[in-house]
């Protein structure tokens, strides 16, 4: 075990029963939006990759953890408390904004589920951002910390229930609001909404040069 | 006392493997092929695909039999998962990431196992195993082995098993060839390619330092190696770990093709596998400026469609493939190109296998190799449904390559005629032949039974094609025959 490595919760913020939010001592270490750590609890071999969920300002680390039936890592993190030390590898990545779009570029971020980790990123590191989220949930209650993202810009799509700004999937959202040929798309989430997505995007006529994906499993 | 070692996997793998074997051989080991005859028993173990896994687990149930009847120590090292060392923790007597082989003899000693060059010269066994970083610039110096420290038998609990890679990197390997080699310049992958487990065995991409590259390769063309080859998971995304403290591949191939003009000595150096991602028009640029850098690039694809390719978490476009090929094209006209491709990945279509058929006309690759999508491991796509069937991705095998023959024996037949050098790499399986290579990897066979060739370079002139080799005639022996 590698003690450069460690870093320590600072605090955990719970978002619903399955999902929290872990603040970790930063040390320093610089990352660019979009970028993902790998992280285990101290001195165990399993770490999985969770994309920051805070901004390049922030003096701490955030990553939005969705604990999973069979996940190891997310099991074992949820019983960490205050003080308790995390092993970090990274950050790592590519799923970045290039600096050059960051003041004129339209974007189009869609996620499903924890996914949405990377765009709070983009959106806390860079505030002047223009730009639309699409996030599919089952439910409502899962449009985690919604309230950090400007009115206008977000949409929660539930397909559970009724409480969210679109009743449906993702991908009926876009279906029936057809994304422009200029905008820069970062889809971040699981597999099939990433295929779908890339195929609604391409029949819509945005260049596959313009469509960026971070895939979660 | 003997070993014998077991390597499974990729050329990463065969060259770690000659690094296992030096310090084998410094603690006084031979190497047998006959597990029967070992008293220590290795394996370097390849976590890609399932197959190469469970060989794993067979041979060492195989072992803890032969236990029954002599004492043996067994280890494993190499790409392993961490799901996998656990269970291998239980049944191997050491479980090492191979960036801690330095210590190896360490761990030996305290399973009580006296080494046979420990028995002879005790203290001459704390020397020369790893040179210094500063001893491969003055070249004379050693470094003592940290005896003194108190590590446990059994290590391999590092979250980043590329921790400490620095040291093994010091250990000088044992060639297996006597004229071509592997050089090591990177270990580790942060690229995340949803297909592979790499990132989670051999963690996060660490250079190694040029400077230590540069000695390696120098000293390997002194000794008349005429084919070298850089290995790394992603050579072309060399030195940028160091943050600016290190040059980058451009730089790299820059300083060898120096290297190689200065010299005045004959040889080709190859690298693989670069990932389009990175690969700028100055690698291209540098290569067409030094004829050592040699005029052949290994460009995997993986696929010819941007959905696909988006799955598979490439980071790269087609368009992006495109303009690095057209590159190619334009600046080293004469290059082979080379390529990787995976058939039936999960979700795969029709539609999206044809992207990938069209590209295998449009680049004309000299090689694909080609794999069925099977499921690896501990990679991300390990997690989704294997949802083409298996005669699906047969067919789809089988028609890529047929093209790939197709587009081959294209090129190759415009070789015929031309007279080119060749690397002789040893005897063909055809009765009196030698087999050989161009400088874009072509297999050339030619007539000769003269082993002395082998080893060296020789020029032949092109009598025939076949859709993946020509067939020369040595040129020296056609003026012979003339005079």
């Amino acid at each position: 075990m590698h003690s450069d490595n460690l870093h320590e919760i600072i605090s955990v913020r719970h978002l619903t029963e399955t999902a929290y939010v872990l603040q970790i001592t930063r040390r320093g270490l610089p990352f660019k939006a979009g970028q993902h750590i790998l992280l285990g609890k101290a001195g165990s071999i399993h770490n999985r990759e969770y994309s920051i969920y805070s901004g390049e300002q922030d003096s701490f680390f955030e990553v939005l953890v969705k604990e999973v039936d069979e996940g190891m890592v997310s099991k074992q993190l949820k019983k960490l408390k205050t003080g308790d030390k995390v092993q970090i590898e990274g950050p790592l990545g590519f799923f970045t904004i290039i600096p050059e779009l960051i003041e004129n570029g339209k974007f189009l971020f869609i996620a499903t589920g924890s996914g949405i980790a990377p765009f709070h990123c983009f959106t806390q590191s860079y505030p002047e951002l223009n730009y639309k989220l699409f996030h599919g949930v089952r439910y409502a209650n899962e449009g985690y910390e919604k309230n950090h993202y400007a009115k206008n810009s977000h949409i929660l799509c539930t397909s559970g229930d009724r409480l969210g700004d679109f009743y449906g999937r993702v991908t009926d959202y876009i279906r029936l609001n057809p994304v422009s040929h200029d905008t820069h798309c970062y889809l971040c989430g699981n597999f099939n909404m990433i295929h779908e997505v890339f195929d609604l995007l391409e029949q819509q006529g945005v260049p596959a040069e313009q469509v960026h994906a971070e895939v979660y499993f | 006392m003997k070993y014998h070692l077991i390597s499974l996997g990729c050329q990463m793998n065969l060259s770690d493997t000659e690094r296992v074997k030096t310090v084998m051989h410094k603690m006084g080991f031979s190497e047998t092929d006959h597990e029967d005859e070992a008293s220590i028993l290795g394996i370097i173990a390849c976590s890609v695909r399932q197959k190469a896994i469970d060989k794993v687990y067979s041979r060492i149930y195989k072992w803890n039999k032969m236990k029954n009847r002599k004492s043996l120590l067994t280890f494993v090292s190499g790409c392993i998962l961490p799901s996998d060392k656990e269970q291998f923790l239980k049944l191997f007597d050491l479980v090492f990431p191979m960036s801690e082989l330095p210590d190896l003899p360490i761990m030996i000693s305290q399973y009580g196992i006296v080494t046979p060059a420990g028995l002879q010269h005790l203290e001459s066994e704390r020397e020369t195993l790893m040179p210094k970083p500063e001893a491969l610039e003055k070249e004379q110096k050693t470094l003592l082995l940290p005896f003194e420290t108190n590590k446990p038998a059994v290590a391999g609990l590092k979250l980043n098993p590329a921790a400490g890679i620095d040291e093994f990197w010091h250990v000088e390997p044992t060639y297996t060839s006597g004229f071509e080699a592997f050089i090591p310049i990177q270990n580790g992958c942060d690229k995340f390619c949803t297909f592979c487990a790499v990132p989670y065995t051999r963690g996060r991409e660490v250079s190694r330092p040029s400077v230590e590259i540069l000695n390696e390769l120098s000293n390997l063309v002194e000794k008349g190696f005429k084919s070298i080859t850089l290995l790394g998971q992603n050579v072309n995304s060399y030195g940028l770990d160091k943050k600016g403290e290190e040059i980058d591949f451009p730089e790299l191939l820059r300083k060898i093709g120096q290297y190689g003009q200065n010299s005045g000595k004959d040889f080709w150096v190859y690298f693989t596998s670069p990932h389009p991602r990175d690969m700028t028009d100055e690698v291209i640029e540098v290569i067409s400026l030094y004829p050592v850098l040699a005029n052949q690039i290994h460009l995997p694809v993986q696929s010819g469609d941007d959905g696909v390719l988006l799955r598979m978490n490439r980071k790269h476009s087609m368009e992006k493939y495109r303009h690095i090929v057209g590159t190619i094209r334009r600046l080293l006209p004469n290059a082979t190109l080379f390529t990787d491709i995976i058939v039936g990945f999960t979700g795969e279509t029709d539609e999206q296998f044809e992207s990938t058929r069209k590209i295998m006309a449009e680049f004309q690759y000299n090689m694909a190799y080609i794999a069925q999508y099977s499921v690896r491991p501990g990679a991300a796509s390990s997690r989704w449904a294997d949802d083409i069937p298996k005669e699906v991705k047969k067919e789809r095998y089988h028609l890529l390559t047929n093209e790939l023959t197709k587009y081959s024996f294209e090129y190759n037949k415009t070789l015929v005629g031309k007279s080119m050098r060749v690397l002789v790499r040893g005897r063909d399986r055809k009765e009196g032949y030698l087999s050989a290579h161009t400088e874009g990897k072509i297999v050339t066979r030619f007539a000769s039974d003269n082993d002395d060739h082998i080893g060296q370079f020789v020029d032949v002139k092109i009598m025939g094609a076949a859709p993946l080799s020509v067939e020369g005639k040595l040129v020296h022996q056609e003026i012979l025959q003339t005079q």
